[in-house]
């Protein structure tokens, strides 16, 4: 595969900082597989995202504003990608290790009969091959795996693992033909947000997550969030703090919620689950606050204060509030 | 073949993938020479998540009654057979097996290639997996399933419902949920929340010992690609171990302010203050 394409990932033209990362490395990938660097972008806003995604260093994006991309679940979607891909010949396509990226990655990868590699946190390139390097079986491996017997690779990529980087370049614009003779057979009925259109998870530099030990809905307001806005960062929270009912599933961390890579990562409250663990451990630096100094956390945290939260939060949050005035 | 015919009558046949994996529980290990997974002494268990496929079948068949069906489908090595005893006795009706020397080393592709054939061979009108796999991890086989069997493929749902023919079902999305509607035959992946797996009766234990386990083998499928490691699509060229984190400093905060004030001091140092 000498060619990279990047799938956008975005809802009516907003798109998260991956698409940008991923932009990024897709260009010195391309660079150095001695081919061109693509993003697709489909659906209502693509236009005018596209405009936004020319500052990064590509060749080509794609742009369809088809309807149908919206009207029904994936199937269009991966019917524009296809036609991309073979236009552009073998390629490795880059798409963000989120819900929607994983279920694009899997259909892409049959429709194309390529490889997948999953939760890429890292890519290289040897003897023209991409070799992609992601963190397994909760994190006791790291493994780099290359693709073969075929022309196209796909890779789940990590948000928060790249660096993104415009240069103003000022890729092509071009607009893909409607595949023909496809009907569509799953029909969106209602898209509903639960999140707030805050700062996403993914991309969030901090981290300040919550677990059962906030006992109740109130501290993710009232403890957590000013915690992470001193900090510039967002609440998370573990699948125990969701389940309960006290956040929205979408602030989930970990093997059944979000894969995240923020600098830093506070926890409080939350034990530290291998299944909390496999959605953080890649954090920059990991600090618990936690009153049993024995919980699981303290294997994989940098510092563990152990203490109670309510007490500790609030004044560090003032610490952080006063070094920002000063 | 039951596969080509998209008129649903009355019965439902339901087919649940079950994915087996080393416990979830156990501390894994990677044995450096094999690059594989040292399964020595770690007990085979279905993967956590096709438990809630599983529940996500039987509520189906419990809403339509009448002749619907459910069986379980899984693709693992032959010493992994008995494990499949779980999944009849929460209540599914049979179970294929999909096992083969040659398809060892499968990665996404072959799996998903290979399980679709067999799929076709046993019949369904409804597919149901698991979110993903606890090992793998990859989530990527329910939409190359979907895509190699040509039916519509609705992931990450937490709540689905059948009438007659049709599809109705909510989706987990990164923001929220959507309601998407189709028609059978269909693949869906499920949630956690589709609701907590129910535990086996003690009649369920016995009944299961009596329910049949048909096998599957490579040959049966008649595949027009090489699978396993030698089809494989990927290769693992390298494992290493991760980076060591430094031990956790463990303080004990006297008060909030001594707590925060350690805190502080690191953020400072790593200048993320
Ligand atoms: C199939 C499956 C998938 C799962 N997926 C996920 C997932 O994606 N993400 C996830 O997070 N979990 C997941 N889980 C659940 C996981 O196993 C744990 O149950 C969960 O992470 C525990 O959440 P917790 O740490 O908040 O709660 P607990 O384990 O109950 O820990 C609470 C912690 O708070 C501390 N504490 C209590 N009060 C205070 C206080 N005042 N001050 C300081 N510390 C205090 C306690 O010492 C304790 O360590 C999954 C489980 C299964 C079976
Ligand atoms: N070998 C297998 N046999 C049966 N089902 C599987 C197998 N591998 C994956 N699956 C199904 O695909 C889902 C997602 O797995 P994965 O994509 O590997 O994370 C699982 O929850 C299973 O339902």
């Amino acid at each position: 595969m000498r060619n990279v394409i990047v799938f956008v990932e975005h809802k009516g033209g907003q798109t998260r900082k991956v698409t940008f990362e991923l932009a990024t490395e897709a260009r010195a990938l391309a660079d150095a597989l001695g081919g061109k660097a693509h993003a697709v972008v489909l659906g209502g806003g693509a236009g005018g995202l596209a405009e936004r995604i020319k500052a990064y260093p590509l060749d080509l994006i794609h742009v369809s504003e088809d309807g149908d991309v919206d009207r029904f679940l994936i199937d269009p979607a991966i019917d524009y990608l296809e036609r991309v891909a073979k236009s552009a010949g073998p390629s490795l396509i880059l798409v963000p290790n989120t819900m929607y990226g994983r279920d694009v990655a899997g259909r892409i990868a049959a429709r194309l009969n390529a490889g997948m590699a999953a939760d890429v946190t890292q890519f290289g390139v040897e003897g023209g091959r991409v070799a992609c390097t992601a963190p397994k079986l909760g994190g006791v491996a790291i493994t780099t795996c290359l693709f073969k017997n075929t022309d196209y690779g796909v890779a789940t990529v990590r948000p928060n693992a790249f660096s993104a980087q415009a240069d103003g370049s000022g890729a092509e614009i071009v607009a893909i033909e409607k595949p023909a003779g496809r009907s569509y057979a799953m029909t969106i009925e209602d898209d509903v947000e639960e999140a707030s259109g805050e700062l996403g998870l993914e991309e969030a530099p901090a981290i300040v997550s919550g677990g059962r030990g906030l006992g109740g809905p109130e501290p993710f307001e009232t403890v957590l969030k000013p915690l992470a806005d001193a900090l510039g960062g967002a609440v998370g929270a573990s699948r125990a703090a969701a389940d309960a009912g006290w956040v929205p599933y979408s602030l989930q961390i970990g093997q059944t919620g979000k894969t995240v890579s923020p600098q830093l990562y506070i926890a409080c409250g939350i034990s530290g689950a291998i299944q909390h663990k496999v959605g953080m451990r890649t954090a920059g630096t990991i600090i618990a606050i936690n009153k049993d100094g024995a919980s699981p956390i303290a294997e994989f945290s940098d510092l563990v204060v152990v203490g109670d939260l309510f007490q500790i939060v609030p004044e560090l949050t003032k610490l952080v509030k006063e070094s920002k005035s000063s | 073949m039951r596969f080509s015919i998209p008129e649903v009558s009355g019965s439902v046949k339901i087919v649940v993938t079950v994915k087996l994996v080393p416990d979830t529980n156990a501390e894994k290990k990677i044995d450096p020479a094999s690059k594989r997974l040292v399964r020595a002494g770690m007990e085979t268990v279905l993967n956590p998540y096709d438990e809630y496929a599983i529940e996500g079948a039987l509520k189906i068949k419990e809403s339509l009654g009448g002749d619907t069906t459910v069986t379980i489908f899984s693709m693992a090595p032959a010493a992994s057979k008995e494990v499949l005893r779980k999944a009849l006795a929460m209540g599914a009706d049979d179970a294929v097996f999909l096992t083969d020397a040659g398809l060892e080393g499968s990665d996404v592709w072959g799996t998903a290639f290979a399980m679709a054939q067999g799929l076709k061979k046993v019949g369904f009108d409804l597919v149901i997996c698991g979110g993903l796999a606890d090992d793998g991890s990859t989530g990527g086989v329910p939409g190359a399933l979907a895509e190699y069997l040509g039916v519509p493929g609705f992931t990450n749902c937490r709540r689905v419902d059948v009438t007659g023919n049709t599809l109705k079902v909510q989706r987990e999305t990164d923001s929220g949920y959507q309601v998407v509607t189709g028609a059978m035959p269909a693949l869906v992946s499920v949630t956690m929340a589709i609701g907590e797996p129910r535990y086996a009766s003690l009649k369920g234990i016995m009944g299961a010992k009596k329910k049949t386990i048909a096998t599957l083998a490579l040959a049966d499928l008649g595949l027009d690609h090489a699978v396993g490691g030698d089809g494989a699509k990927t290769e693992v060229a390298t494992i290493a171990a991760p980076p060591v984190r430094e031990k956790a400093r463990i303080v004990e905060a006297a008060d909030g302010a001594a707590g925060a004030k350690v805190i502080f001091d690191l953020l400072k140092e790593k200048k993320l203050v």
